[in-house]
């Protein structure tokens, strides 16, 4: 489904990525954890295409085909979705008009036939009900004034509209109480199938007792330095990053 | 002089009817007045050539036109054609009077005298061209806290050929509640002017509407000007579309304490139209708040003019102003003249203003092409959303509904798109 090799991104002349190698196959779940700053956002944005991110060496293929020559769209298109860690607020166009055009965008590239009015409003309403948000929020602009919960609930609402391939979840858990915690989970438990990849980085291990991850990787500085089963996640967990630190061959910043 | 004007000034004075003094003595200021030219500050930017030379006093008939009613906003409809009323409505609700300009009963002429000419101020010279000429109108008076359910929706269209001038007055008793749209329609060859005055009482609240939807050749000048008594409310809408010559003035004079005054203003211009709108807050009590938002898409070869002032006077202590005007050019030939006008000469107020050249947010962009939205439309999602976020701010939902079907169908019909603007200009 995605493979990443020896990526290298930076923005604004810093680079961020290190050397990053990642392989996530068709129904997995990988979970990103590690310190601030070590570029777990980036990768989320690279792999979206936001512009100011420049990849300067590597590459990631995305069903075989080579993600970095696809336009920001495209990449939508072909199934793949970010949910960020900061969702956008966009007053004046509304969610229905945003979540429709997206809609009909994913199913005109599927070639599948578009909805009708009231096929998709019964589609966003169920959505609604899923991520528990109330309907009228559908009128709203884009997240405008909405709570932080309410706006990761959002982009979960468009996960469950979308239905990508491969959803990548950018500290979706932080700012949710426990309740939003666990309702985002059970959003994401009930997409899982043997063909949707997941990739969900987080600071917590609450959001992984919940999704229980295939893999748990560690990014610092760049690169992945560590990967394992679900357990690695309850190590960080009690131990925090110092000790990987001590692992030999890995450079360590002041 | 040209020959409109001559020939407009000749037939003011064959005019005799019971507002003959108000009407001679703005006469008397319009011989004293130059017409203007592009040296005269009030029109720099807008050309009055296009009216100089016409001539539709003849008039012609109107053809049977169908009134332009807004379905489900239960309205109290009154709709001129070509400056004609058509009917006033049998059944009013209790505590609302409306009477034609030309029929006002002995009991209701004085407090129209005073109001006549007495909100909108002298320096308008089409509303002294007015002031003369209408003879058609209407006289509006609700009384002390009436709750008015209703809006009160005033319809005028112009045809092929015709002048006409209109002159509406209102008076909002104290502790009422009124919606007020004025509705202007039209797209042919045709010259009006329409002006509004507003009085409002003691805590009276006044939701108001200028659909300013004529368009092409209809050239239309007017103006809505309001006064605001102690702890009044007004929340004012305006809606241009520009056409070869359009010119709104606006004047809100916060007259008592503590009054409260928001005026959101929306312009959605392309081909060759003209929007002209001036607004002018007068801030004379203390504690009374003004919050203006004007937002304005300017395609084609069109051109806006914006100039907004407000005049803080010195015994308006304590007074809150915020202008706020941003515009979003879709080509290289639009263009858009802005002059925020600030005159403080209060020292404990808060006050703020700024005008710029918009920017489409790429952050937003990115936003919505990584749900799979193309790039052109994600464009349009966010021009349009620049003036949609202040008609998802009309109170009334009927209205916001219509008018944005109208804009965004408008809007589409726009074909010239680019994908940017330049940042700040004033």
């Amino acid at each position: 489904m995605l493979s990443i090799k020896n990526l290298k991104a930076s923005i604004a002349g810093k680079t961020i990525l290190k050397g990053l190698d990642l392989t996530v196959n068709p129904g997995e779940v990988h979970a990103i954890m590690g310190p601030n700053g070590s570029g777990k956002s980036t990768l989320g944005y690279v792999l979206s295409g936001r512009e100011a991110y420049i990849v300067e060496e590597g590459s990631i293929l995305f069903e075989g085909v080579d993600l970095l020559t696809m336009g920001i769209e495209e990449r939508a298109l072909a199934g793949l979705f970010l949910a960020f860690q900061y969702p956008l607020e966009i007053p004046g166009v509304s969610n229905l008009e945003f979540l429709k055009a997206a809609v009909d965008a994913q199913r005109e590239a599927r070639g599948e036939p578009l909805m009708s009015s009231k096929e998709f409003l019964n589609a966003a309403r169920e959505a609604c009900k899923a991520v528990r948000l109330p309907t009228e929020f559908l009128k709203r602009g884009v997240n405008e004034g909405f709570s932080g919960g309410e706006k990761k609930r959002n982009d979960i609402l468009q996960m469950l509209m979308l239905q990508p391939k491969l959803c990548i979840l950018d500290e979706t858990d932080s700012g949710l109480d426990i309740d939003a915690l666990k309702l985002v989970a059970d959003c994401v438990n009930s997409q899982r199938d043997a063909k949707r990849s997941f990739v969900v980085v987080t600071h917590y291990q609450r959001l992984l007792d919940y999704l229980k991850p295939d893999y748990v990787h560690v990014l610092s500085e760049g690169k992945i330095i560590k990967s394992g089963g679900p357990s690695l996640a309850s190590e960080l967990e009690e131990q925090g990053y110092a000790w990987l630190d001590r692992q030999p061959g890995e450079e360590k910043s002041l | 002089m040209n020959s409109w004007f001559d020939n407009a000034l000749t037939r003011a004075e064959a005019i005799d009817d019971w507002l003959h003094e108000k009407r001679a003595a703005s006469l008397a200021l319009l011989r004293d007045t130059d017409w203007p030219t592009r040296q005269t500050e009030a029109w720099k930017y807008t050309s009055l050539k296009k009216l100089e030379q016409l001539d539709f006093s003849a008039g012609t008939p109107a053809p049977s036109i169908n009134a332009h009613s807004i379905s489900d906003l239960n309205s109290i409809n009154l709709v001129f054609i070509d400056g004609v009323l058509q009917s006033i409505p049998a059944d009013l609700p209790e505590g609302l009077t409306i009477m034609p300009l030309a029929q006002v009963p002995d009991e209701h002429q004085p407090w129209v005298l005073d109001q006549f000419a007495g909100v909108k101020p002298p320096q308008h010279l089409f509303g002294l061209i007015n002031d003369t000429l209408a003879t058609d109108g209407l006289v509006i008076d609700i009384a002390p806290h009436v709750d008015l359910k209703h809006p009160i929706h005033i319809i005028q269209t112009m045809t092929a050929g015709n002048e006409a001038h209109c002159r509406t007055l209102v008076r909002v008793g104290a502790g009422a509640r009124v919606t007020v749209i004025e509705h202007l329609t039209g797209d042919q060859e045709s010259f009006n002017t329409n002006f509004t005055e507003y009085s409002l009482a003691t805590k009276a609240e006044l939701e108001h509407y200028r659909l300013a939807l004529q368009s092409d050749a209809a050239l239309t000048i007017g103006g809505s000007h309001f006064n605001l008594d102690t702890q009044a409310t007004l929340n004012s809408t305006i809606v241009g579309y520009g056409s070869d010559l359009a010119r709104i003035d606006v004047d809100i004079s916060h007259q008592g304490e503590g009054t409260l005054a928001k005026l959101d203003a929306i312009y959605l211009l392309d081909k060759q139209t003209h929007f002209d709108l001036h607004s002018n807050i007068e801030h004379t009590a203390p504690n009374g708040t003004s919050d203006e938002r004007v937002r304005g898409i300017v395609a084609g070869k069109a051109r806006a003019v914006f100039n907004g002032r407000i005049h803080i006077h010195r015994y308006a202590q304590k007074t809150s102003a915020e202008l706020n005007n941003r515009n979003l050019l879709l080509s290289r030939d639009a263009e858009v003249d802005v002059k925020p006008e600030l005159e403080i000469y209060a020292d404990d107020v808060s006050c703020a203003h700024g005008a710029t050249i918009a920017e489409i947010d790429q952050l937003a962009l990115y936003y919505l092409r990584s749900r799979g939205i193309g790039l052109e439309q994600a464009h349009l999602m966010l021009n349009f959303g620049f003036i949609n976020e202040l008609i998802d701010q009309i109170p009334n939902a009927v209205l916001a509904d219509w008018l944005r079907q109208q804009l965004s169908g408008r809007f589409t019909r726009m074909n010239t798109i680019k994908h940017s603007g330049q940042e700040m200009a004033q």
